[in-house]
């Protein structure tokens, strides 16, 4: 029986020993579970920027970008009525010190408008060393979190030199990291020492067996001393007079607190940046090709400007496809590992002239559709797909539209 | 001899072996209980009362006052029926209630602070302490459920918030913010990141509580008061149904 117990032992450390050789640490966050056309219609990131992705503890950086609000917004997504720019951290290894929306500063939650464009700003302080794969990332309330592009981000530095310092509204300085622990504590303490010695006064005498047969025997009255009485009296007058007595020196040593703060803040979004009326793009018909991982959209674009423009660039769900013939620059994409670099092709890569309307077919093509998880739209309940089309004229100006259209599954 | 059929005038103590194991046997159960206590009523309060007792920034006027205590009574009023009906023992709500605190403070050291990096003055519980021994003396100079429902249930409401604000009071000091004033607490949740957390979640200061001016707590306490008589007595009731002493009747 020993033997086989020593046997079976040894072939389980054995069988463990192999899961331990390749531990890895979990750095998925979830960012391909949203359905894609909640990803792809809804928030529409670009420009996304990260001042530094190296720095030490204590040391501030910021990520900074632009999102268009999906005017297709999903029917069966609740409207952004209630919306929170976050970022995507396994626990506060960095700290938020400033945050703003349009420019303005912004610490609650916020109503978005479908349609409207807005540009942030998230300041951000280096708290825990080490290696993380960061995600900017809006929470929409009973939508769920629609990631922005990931980069990773290295914190040199020790944990135990970070410090974070806020003046309250006297004008006195606090370390929010141990700010009110002490006093936490003592309390605790205080009302812990009471409650031991309660059980104490209890648990010091025979209990459960000696005590059940007293009661069975009727000898209930021995069971509770007049002492017990008198102690549990006095205790019962006296918890409830420091409670307030306690709470009315705390009131008289903090004259000026206020409520937990619980308002939406209001930012109205920029003047029009996307579709913003100078050149429209209207989506005719989106076919993907489950074979090739290609999507083929059919656009009828219309140059109102003043130049000649090229399309450059189509992103949806954080993944570029890039025009290797736009003679300009694209965005900045170098933190992104999701670029296609080839795989945009058009029917007819020539200049869009001035007043020119043209259709024109192009196709977005490469394993980022699968590798992203986006290919799964054709099995989505809403299988419309979103994203922006970037035109450039021939000086680099920049225009946007959001596109959109229900696409077609080709099988074969 | 069957405990059952003893009379006052046939009981004998226990004395020697017998009453060393019998002490043993306290001992055994006491652990038992403490970690079952531990672990249950702390599921129980993390299912129930959940983020209000974990953030600083939850902890608000109106909802934390109301929901507190009234899941945080269950697990007591429970316990105090069969400590007090089978034992006699008038420490079943301070026993909880202390048990529930060691399981929310090694969680919160170690779930919240040293794996998951949170300060833990973001995360510091609230005590129910002074409401579970006022609990526990009620019942037992009262010897009643319904008086013990009745002023107890009313009194580990309405003790809640006064005891808890020595200990979060100072985290409603304002601070400026963004062109705007915040609490600490609130700031607590803007600075430390929660991924899962957006600052729409909380469940904060809504609602129609607002019929006497800005006094949103007493009502809220009033309000739990009430409440906490009747999930008193539908607790004490879970424990009078799903406990049993038939093992004790075999000795």
């Amino acid at each position: 029986m020993k033997t086989i117990l020593v046997k079976t032992l040894t072939a389980f450390c054995l069988i463990f020993s192999v899961y331990l050789i390749n531990v890895q640490t979990a750095m998925a966050h979830g960012e391909k579970a949203l359905e894609p056309f909640i990803r792809m219609r809804t928030i529409q990131w670009y420009d996304v920027h990260w001042s530094k992705q190296a720095f030490n503890v204590n040391e501030e950086i910021s990520v900074s970008g632009k999102f268009h609000v999906a005017e297709d917004w999903p029917i069966g997504v609740p409207k952004p009525e209630a919306s929170f720019l976050n970022i995507s951290t396994p626990g506060p290894v960095l700290i938020r010190t400033e945050r703003y929306l349009n420019g303005k500063p912004w610490t609650n939650s916020v109503a978005l408008e479908p349609g409207g464009d807005y540009d942030f700003k998230v300041v951000l302080k280096g708290r825990m060393p080490g290696h993380y794969h960061i995600h900017p990332f809006f929470n929409l309330k009973d939508a769920g979190q629609v990631m922005g592009p990931g980069v990773w981000l290295d914190i040199a530095g020790n944990a135990s030199d970070f410090s974070n310092q806020a003046k309250i509204i006297n004008g006195e300085m606090i370390d929010m990291e141990s700010f009110g622990f002490a006093n936490g504590v003592l309390w605790h303490a205080f009302w812990g020492i009471l409650a031991t010695a309660w059980l104490l006064w209890w648990v010091r005498r025979p209990l459960f067996i000696s005590r059940y047969r007293m009661l069975e025997a009727g000898m209930e009255d021995e069971l509770i001393t007049p002492q017990d009485k008198l102690i549990a009296k006095s205790a019962m007058v006296a918890v409830p007079v420091m409670v307030l007595a306690f709470n009315a020196m705390a009131n008289n040593n903090l004259p000026n607190t206020i409520p937990l703060q619980a308002s939406l803040d209001q930012i109205l979004p920029l003047p029009a940046k996307v579709n913003a009326g100078i050149v429209n793009v209207d989506t005719l018909k989106a076919e993907y090709r489950v074979a090739e991982r290609a999507m083929k959209f059919d656009l009828k674009i219309d140059n109102q400007s003043n130049a000649p423009l090229h399309i450059g660039e189509f992103s949806t769900a954080n993944v570029y496809f890039l025009n290797k013939d736009l003679p300009v620059a694209h965005q900045d994409l170098s933190d992104s590992s999701t670029v296609s670099v080839e795989g945009m092709s058009l029917d007819n890569n020539d200049a869009i002239k001035p007043g020119e309307q043209r259709t024109l077919t192009m196709i977005v093509k490469d394993g980022l559709w699968e590798s992203e998880k986006l290919d799964g739209l054709i099995r989505d309940a809403d299988s419309r797909i979103g994203g922006l089309l970037f035109l450039y004229d021939l000086t680099g100006k920049r225009y946007i539209s959001s596109i959109t259209a229900a696409v077609i599954p080709k099988f074969n | 001899m069957m405990s059952a059929n003893i009379s006052k005038r046939s009981f004998r103590p226990y004395t020697g072996e017998k009453a060393r194991i019998s002490r043993a046997y306290d001992y055994l159960i006491l652990v038992l209980a403490l970690f079952l206590f531990i672990g249950a009523f702390h599921l129980h309060f993390a299912l129930t009362v959940g983020d209000w007792d974990f953030w600083v920034d939850w902890k608000d006027r109106q909802y934390w006052p109301l929901v507190t205590p009234l899941m945080g009574i269950t697990f007591p009023a429970a316990v105090q029926y069969v400590m007090w009906n089978k034992f006699r023992l008038p420490m079943g709500a301070t026993l909880c209630v202390a048990a529930l605190l060691i399981g929310t403070w090694v969680t919160r050291i170690f779930a919240y602070h040293y794996w998951n990096y949170f300060p833990i003055n973001m995360v510091l519980p609230a005590t129910m302490l002074p409401g579970a021994l006022v609990l526990d003396f009620i019942l037992m100079l009262s010897n009643s459920l319904t008086i013990t429902a009745l002023f107890g249930g009313a009194a580990f409401a309405l003790l809640f918030y006064p005891s808890n604000w020595p200990i979060f009071g100072m985290f409603h000091v304002p601070v400026e913010q963004g062109n705007g004033q915040v609490t600490v607490a609130d700031l607590f949740g803007f600075q430390y990141i929660r991924t899962g957390m957006p600052e729409y979640l909380r469940i904060i200061e809504r609602g129609t509580l607002r019929t006497y001016g800005q006094y949103a707590t007493p009502l809220s306490a009033f309000a739990s008061a009430l409440l906490c008589t009747l999930m008193y007595t539908l607790w004490w009731y879970i424990g009078k149904w799903f406990s049993t002493v038939r093992y004790l009747n075999k000795i």
